[in-house]
């Protein structure tokens, strides 16, 4: 059985941590900064108010005038998101976290352990206590996830092979994963319920509404066996930099992102591994928190490419810093990078040296140019790109 | 003693790409292209304008134009107003 452990608006409830008694009145997550002004998840008191999620701002206000907009605190919701993630490992489960609030784990291995589906699902549900968390069991993956969403809080809702047909089918549209438009396209047509898609031809709906209408009519019908692939836990390599004061500047964040990736890869506890996954964290004047993950290209342990990586991220923090953290989410095992025996294309490279370096003998100094491009914006061609002469 | 000559062949400074080229161009009597080069122009493929740098003392104010000669070349021309005259140009 695959099951899905689904907390919903688990970003509100992490951002309410810090202020509990906001949970009992009406409050929702506020617009990302930058971003369009529809609000995020909002509270069970704000959703009997008439306020839904991803509501625009000044309709949710007009609706609500009490609502209280709660700043998001990406950095918090993460960190106790891992600690429900790593509740559930400790469990025994082999997790696969699909988003913040949502994973599916495979109950197959744990059931004897646990003497049943349905002891080792309490097991998961109590792993993860004190969040509301509710769970969908199902032989297909789509139809646990569509379980979780509609079990209540604390509920395990199991759904047999033989019924998954039966029990999607009266289930609205929206749990499917379709663009609005797409979505609106079918409400026009009269589909509202995932039964009535499911109904329908393949080939017909794979020509009215594309790939993605294909692959929403295949998940109505139950969608593929696909197998839950448990993470590898991420290593616990972090350095954090406290600022006296807040801290705005590029230049001085450059520098102690410097700082922090130079202290990080020179830690013992790395040793000879590389690094594939980084996380930069900072914690925002005004309480705030703000988090970017980056999944280097390949695995490095070079300082200084790893800051380069990292460098443009500092450009999206939307305000003063007071705190910059910087995790090493994913290492690799000192086999994972496999150098190679003959570089490729070093035979070419060579022989394109050798030739370079003939032509300048007998044409001179200069006569070998490399092209750099200068202003590739620029509407005026000659000044998009230089050739410089190059004697290396 | 032999004096080295390959240094002074070859200036070190970097150049620009792309540079434009004068050509000879006959235009119509809407200015578009006929001949480039002596070379009849079959179609004219694409106009467009370039107006950059107005606020210096060298503003750069082009009409170009996309043209395929008779010959099936391909090439692109344009009518500097600033400096007067017609040049071809690569990359456009």
């Amino acid at each position: 059985m695959i099951a899905c452990l689904s907390i919903p608006g688990f970003d509100l409830k992490a951002a309410l941590r810090k202020a509990p008694s906001l949970a009992l009145r009406p409050a929702a997550l506020s617009p990302e900064p930058g971003g369009e002004p529809l609000i995020g998840p909002v509270t069970a008191a704000a959703e009997a108010a008439g306020v839904r999620p991803g509501m625009r701002l000044g309709e949710a206000l007009a609706t609500c005038p009490r609502l209280v907009l709660v700043d998001a605190d990406p950095a918090a919701a993460e960190q106790a998101w891992e600690e429900v993630v790593r509740s559930l490992e400790d469990a025994g489960f082999a997790v696969e976290p699909a988003a913040t609030g949502v994973a599916y784990f495979e109950t197959r291995g744990v059931e004897r352990l646990y003497g049943g589906l349905e002891p080792a699902l309490r097991r998961a549900l109590a792993a993860a206590g004190g969040w509301d968390a509710r769970i969908g069991a199902a032989g297909r993956r789509f139809a646990a996830l569509a379980a979780a969403s509609v079990a209540r809080p604390g509920q395990l809702l199991v759904v047999r092979d033989e019924e998954i047909g039966r029990f999607l089918a009266p289930l609205p549209l929206t749990l499917l994963p379709i663009d609005r438009r797409r979505y609106e396209e079918l409400e026009s047509l009269g589909v509202r319920r995932i039964g009535q898609l499911a109904g329908l031809p393949g080939s017909a709906v794979a020509e009215r509404l594309g790939p993605d209408g294909r692959r929403a009519w295949s998940l109505a019908r139950g969608g593929a066996a696909a197998r839950v692939r448990g993470r590898r836990p991420p290593s616990e390599l972090a350095e954090t930099l406290e600022f006296p004061e807040a801290v705005a500047n590029e230049l001085t964040l450059r520098r102690a992102l410097g700082a922090l990736v130079e202290t990080l890869v020179a830690r013992p506890e790395r040793r000879d591994r590389f690094v594939r996954k980084v996380a930069l964290a900072a914690r925002l004047v005004g309480g705030g928190s703000w988090r970017r993950a980056l999944t280097l290209r390949e695995p490095s342990a070079d300082a200084g490419r790893i800051r380069i990586a990292l460098a443009p991220k500092l450009a999206e923090l939307p305000g003063p810093v007071l705190e910059l953290r910087l995790e090493l989410v994913e290492l690799t095992e000192p086999a994972g990078r496999q150098l190679e025996l003959l570089a490729a294309g070093a035979e070419d490279r060579t022989r394109l040296r050798e030739g370079l370096r003939q032509v300048r003998a007998s044409t001179g100094s200069g006569s070998v140019c490399t092209v750099v491009e200068v202003a590739p914006w620029s509407r005026i061609p000659e000044t998009r790109a230089l050739f410089v002469p190059r004697d290396d | 003693m032999v004096t080295d000559t390959r240094d002074t062949r070859a200036v070190r400074t970097a150049g620009r790409l792309n540079e434009p080229r004068p050509a000879r161009v006959e235009p119509s009597f809407d200015g578009t292209p006929q001949r480039v080069n002596h070379q009849p122009v079959s179609l004219v493929r694409e106009e467009w304008r370039v107006l950059d740098r107005w606020w210096t003392e060298e503003p750069v104010l082009r009409r170009y134009f996309e043209v395929v000669l008779e010959t099936g070349e391909n090439t692109v021309v344009f009518l500097d107003r600033a400096r007067g005259g017609w040049f071809t140009q690569r990359g456009a």
